[in-house]
């Protein structure tokens, strides 16, 4: 795919290796104990996995109370809704006060569970879902993105720790939904939830080695709004990312 | 590589005390990054902060001390990602390797979110000399590339700019009226880079992290042009050292706990990306390449020095400067080069060449407080003292540099205090002086009492007494008293 | 209120102290004394070298180390009045002597018997109370700690311990306290208009705080600050801990 061979850019990996080595003082051997981690066996990896989804079931509470109060914390304004209608009628209110006519969103299977589509038509606001298809190249779906007022989106894991979501791209979950335009509201539900950041790690290492080595090209965290102290420290908020950015947690 | 400067440190740092509005500017970044840093720790609590500290260095200790496992295991997990990993031995190769990639795949546009170490390449004119236009897209670098300064804080490259300067500098070079609102100078950057993003062919990032087992590039960044420069353009190009790499994905937690919170104050950043390899087929976006740069530049003369290892341990949070009273003072040009502060004191020598910075090691007091912030307790002073050491007594007439002077002094001064008895007779001599000054005040002004001397004649102690007074020698010393009365022992 | 009456201890006054400041360690010897402590002093000392250590010049820091090396190898326990030089002594003789498997062994056995004066007290001799000194003092003062004795021996309240429990003294707390003073050894000389500026910053905390008198266990950031003090006219006393807690010192 790539136009000409890259192998003659650079240093050759055995030489630069080498002088890494010659720097070092060491023989070309593994350290003397393998890190403790890299020689984690899938089984263990599942192990730890079931383990961490039996402390979300036992505190499924209280960790939800923890992610919103965390959310919060980071720049997120929360909302809670009870059922599928409630979160519905938030995004819906976010995206009337936002005052957008366009709205994109990703195709993920959350949406099936909460029908945002016709409450924002009635609205009188453009949704489109950001799938590419035969007919639908990347270039048009990307201009659409640009030319929207709100982005949506669910989660693939919601952070209690840091209040953080994390996102990891890939078809139907375009990476730009998130970040172009001014407003992103995203989708959180119960099953989204995760604890610390370890716990997130051990999941996506167990998808990287159940899956012999692919754990999808991106991941993303978000925790608030896009900012910056860069002048006189002040902090401004929604430079080249959103402005403002809510969380609707079904639970 | 960029102009080095290392070498004008006295004159640069001097202009930089003189300078009213470097000071408030300074004085901004020490109240605000290192108050909201003592939060964290705090709410962390100091037991476990102390913990995480700990398990950083442990795992840079062993990283670096196999570096060479972890750079082939990175390589073989970011080719197996679809990615390419290309090894550059020092800055013109590592340049030549990304102008190489933006004229064959015929990049126009680049944005940059970003990278020190492509600061300290020097990457920008390299790839306009090819004819790409190069975009910073973080606010303060995009300020100061407009400047056409340098960074002057790892964090903050912009610090030292007012609002009025950012004002005046857009007025100036983007033809727009003068406006020193922040919020609407922020605005205005978004509105001028938004279609250099969309527009953009290569999108260039540095790397805070690499991890070995799964081939991922990690950036934390809050104002979203990370965010974008890795997902917009058809090209991503990663450039970073070869010891920002960690062995495992796990690994990440403590250092997203340790970096935003050392750095800033916060508990998070807004933003972590992660790429693993170019975008997969069926992927809504994102590059069609990932490149990944790994730059050796001086670093494996780190590697091979024990004394100077842990100067690779560091993960570019800033929290020394923060904390710093010298770069309190100073601001971070005076460094003359690309990495200010106490960690910069360290690597500039040793990236430049310590003849040429032989000073940035010695303008220090060794407080420590630089150790005692650092998310991976590397030992600042230690290395000082030892770089100290390379240009006093150094074997190598490369690093050995100290004035004359100097080496005289310190071999004069270990004479001195060889014995009591030519000791005694220095400070009988420099009594005798004192008198006679008394008598015939003619070089060194004394106060009325006779304690205190309030212009010293020559170097060093001239350089003393321009502000602060330097007090006489007492008739008796210790000794003399413990002589004549101290000596009997009552209890 | 009974201390360890057989204690022996050999007194390293420090260079700055024997030279500049001889009052200090009289005050150190008188308060030890009080304290029931037999204090020697071994004369040929002189410098520890950390001058010349700090600015890289280790083989005539070596040469000094040595000295004391020697000097104390006899000694039960050493107290120095100093923060930095006892870090020097306990601290940066280990590194000066790494590779010489011999020396590192003196080296090592002086480190593990090596105080400073402040933690020698409260560490060594039990001192829970500066009453216990017979001293008694009015007025305020505010207390610098200095850049080695916390950083590099560890030393954060012992002082404060002591200075806290003089009976009549007001303890008024310093903005800044562990921001160094500027001194830095040769540093002053060589970057004056960075160490100026530095103790400019700590004296004006120092009067902020409103105290009469400035104290703490180092006579070189003492000095540093005695000498800023003083070019501007301020009254500000500046005292070793030490004399504050010998009762015959003022």
């Amino acid at each position: 795919m790539t136009p000409d061979s890259l192998d003659s850019l650079g240093v050759p990996k055995a030489e630069f290796l080498a002088s890494v080595r010659q720097a070092l003082g060491r023989e070309d051997v593994p350290p003397a104990q393998l890190y403790p981690r890299l020689a984690d066996t899938l089984a263990e990896l599942e192990d730890q996995a079931s383990q961490i989804r039996r402390r979300l079931e036992e505190n499924l509470a209280a960790l939800l109370d923890k992610l919103a109060d965390m959310a919060a914390k980071g720049g997120w304004n929360v909302h809670r809704a009870a059922g599928t209608e409630e979160a519905v009628g938030y995004i819906e209110s976010i995206v009337r006060d936002s005052g957008a006519t366009n709205v994109v969103r990703s195709a993920q299977d959350v949406f099936n569970q909460v029908p945002v589509d016709s409450a924002l038509t009635n609205l009188g606001a453009k949704v489109t879902v950001v799938l590419r298809d035969d007919e639908t190249p990347r270039e048009v779906l990307r201009e659409e993105i640009r030319q929207s007022g709100v982005g949506i989106t669910g989660a693939d894991y919601a952070l209690a720790e840091t209040g953080s979501l994390v996102i990891l791209p890939r078809k139907g979950l375009s990476r730009l939904v998130s970040l172009v335009p001014p407003v992103h509201i995203a989708l959180v539900r119960a099953q989204d939830l995760l604890d610390t950041l370890d716990d997130l790690f051990l999941l996506r290492r167990l998808e990287y080695h159940q899956r012999d080595g692919e754990m999808g090209s991106y991941l993303n965290f978000i925790t608030g709004p896009s900012r910056t102290a860069d002048i006189e420290m002040t902090i401004v908020e929604g430079v080249h990312g959103p402005k403002e950015v809510h969380m609707v947690i079904l639970g | 590589m960029p102009e080095i400067k290392t070498q004008d440190f006295s004159a640069a740092s001097i202009a930089a005390i003189n300078d009213p509005k470097l000071r408030r500017a300074l004085d901004r970044v020490a109240s605000g990054f290192e108050v909201a840093r003592l939060d964290r720790v705090a709410e962390a609590t100091p037991e476990v902060w102390e913990d995480w500290r700990q398990q950083a260095r442990d795992i840079k200790a062993h990283t670096i001390e196999h570096l060479d496992y972890y750079l082939d295991l990175l390589y073989t997990n970011v080719t197996a990602a679809g990615g390419h990993l290309h090894f550059a031995k020092d800055a013109n190769q590592a340049n030549e390797i990304v102008a190489h990639i933006a004229q064959t795949r015929g990049v126009k546009v680049a944005t940059k979110s970003k990278s020190m170490v492509s600061e300290e390449l020097g990457l920008n004119p390299v790839l306009e000399a090819v004819g790409v236009e190069v975009w910073e897209t973080d606010l303060g670098e995009y300020i100061i590339q407009l400047a056409e300064e340098t960074p002057s804080h790892l964090v903050a490259p912009a610090l030292h700019k007012s609002k009025e300067d950012v004002a005046e500098l857009f007025s100036e070079k983007l033809g727009i009226p003068y406006d020193e609102d922040i919020y609407h100078m922020a605005a205005t950057a978004r509105e001028v880079l938004r279609d250099k993003f969309m527009e953009a062919d290569l999108g260039i990032s540095g790397a805070n992290f690499v991890v070995a087992e799964t081939g991922t590039l990690v950036i934390i960044t809050n104002e979203g042009n990370g965010r974008l420069s890795t997902s917009a353009p058809r090209i991503h190009i990663g450039i970073t050292g070869m010891e920002k790499v960690i062995p495992s994905m796990q690994d990440l937690s403590i250092f997203l706990r340790l970096l935003p919170q050392s750095a800033t104050g916060q508990r998070i950043t807004s933003y972590v990306s992660m790429t693993t390899g170019p975008r997969r087929f069926d992927d809504e976006d994102g590059p069609e390449e990932f490149h990944l740069v790994l730059v050796d530049n001086g670093r494996s003369k780190m590697l091979a020095d024990p004394a100077l290892r842990e100067a690779l341990y560091c993960i570019r949070c800033g929290a020394c400067l923060n904390i710093c009273p010298i770069y309190a003072r100073i601001g971070g040009h005076a460094y003359g080069w690309v990495y200010p502060g106490p960690i910069g004191a360290v690597v500039s020598p040793m990236l430049v060449g310590l003849k040429r910075a032989k000073e940035l090691p010695q303008a220090s007091s060794l407080c420590g407080a630089c150790r005692e912030v650092c998310p991976i307790k590397i030992d600042i002073p230690r290395m000082l003292l030892d770089l100290r050491k390379k240009t006093a007594e150094s074997p190598d007439s490369n690093l050995r540099s100290a004035p004359w002077i100097e080496g005289f002094l310190a071999r004069f001064y270990a004479r001195l205090m060889s014995g009591p008895k030519l000791l005694g007779m220095a400070v009988r001599f420099g009594r005798l002086l004192q008198k006679a000054e008394r008598i015939i005040p003619f070089f060194s002004p004394m106060t009325k009492d006779g304690e205190w001397i309030k212009k010293a004649p020559l170097p060093p102690l001239s350089k003393w007494t321009r502000s602060r007074d330097l007090p006489t020698l007492p008739k008796q010393t210790f000794h003399d008293i413990w002589n004549k009365e101290l000596s009997r022992d009552d209890s | 209120m009974t201390h360890k009456a057989s204690i022996s201890v050999d007194l390293y006054v420090t260079c700055i102290i024997d030279q500049l400041y001889p009052k200090v360690g009289v005050s150190v010897v008188r308060v030890l004394r009080r304290l029931g402590v037999t204090v020697g002093f071994p004369k040929d000392q002189t410098c520890c070298g950390q001058p010349v250590y700090n600015t890289g010049f280790t083989k005539q820091a070596s040469t000094l180390a040595k000295r004391v090396l020697e000097q104390f190898q006899d000694s039960e326990y050493v107290v120095v009045p100093s923060g930095s030089c006892a870090a020097t002594l306990r601290v940066f003789y280990l590194e000066l002597f790494a590779d010489d498997p011999d020396l590192l062994t003196q080296a090592k056995a002086l480190a593990a018997k090596t105080y400073e004066f402040s933690e020698f007290l409260v560490n060594v001799l039990k001192v829970e109370d500066a009453s216990d000194c017979g001293v008694a003092r009015q007025g305020t003062a505010t207390y610098h700690p200095s850049c080695h004795l916390m950083r590099e021996l560890g030393v954060k309240t012992e002082p404060k311990k002591l200075l806290s429990t003089v009976p009549g003294l007001e303890e008024k707390p310093l903005e800044g306290a562990e921001i160094c003073c500027g001194f830095g050894g040769t540093f002053s000389v060589k970057f004056p208009h960075i160490s100026e500026g530095m103790v400019a910053d700590k004296i004006a905390n120092v009067q902020a705080s409103g105290a009469e008198t400035l104290v703490a266990c180092d006579m070189s950031c003492l000095m540093n600050m005695a000498g800023a003090l003083n070019r501007q006219g301020s009254d500000i006393k500046v005292r070793h801990l030490a004399q504050i807690l010998d009762s015959e010192s003022d």
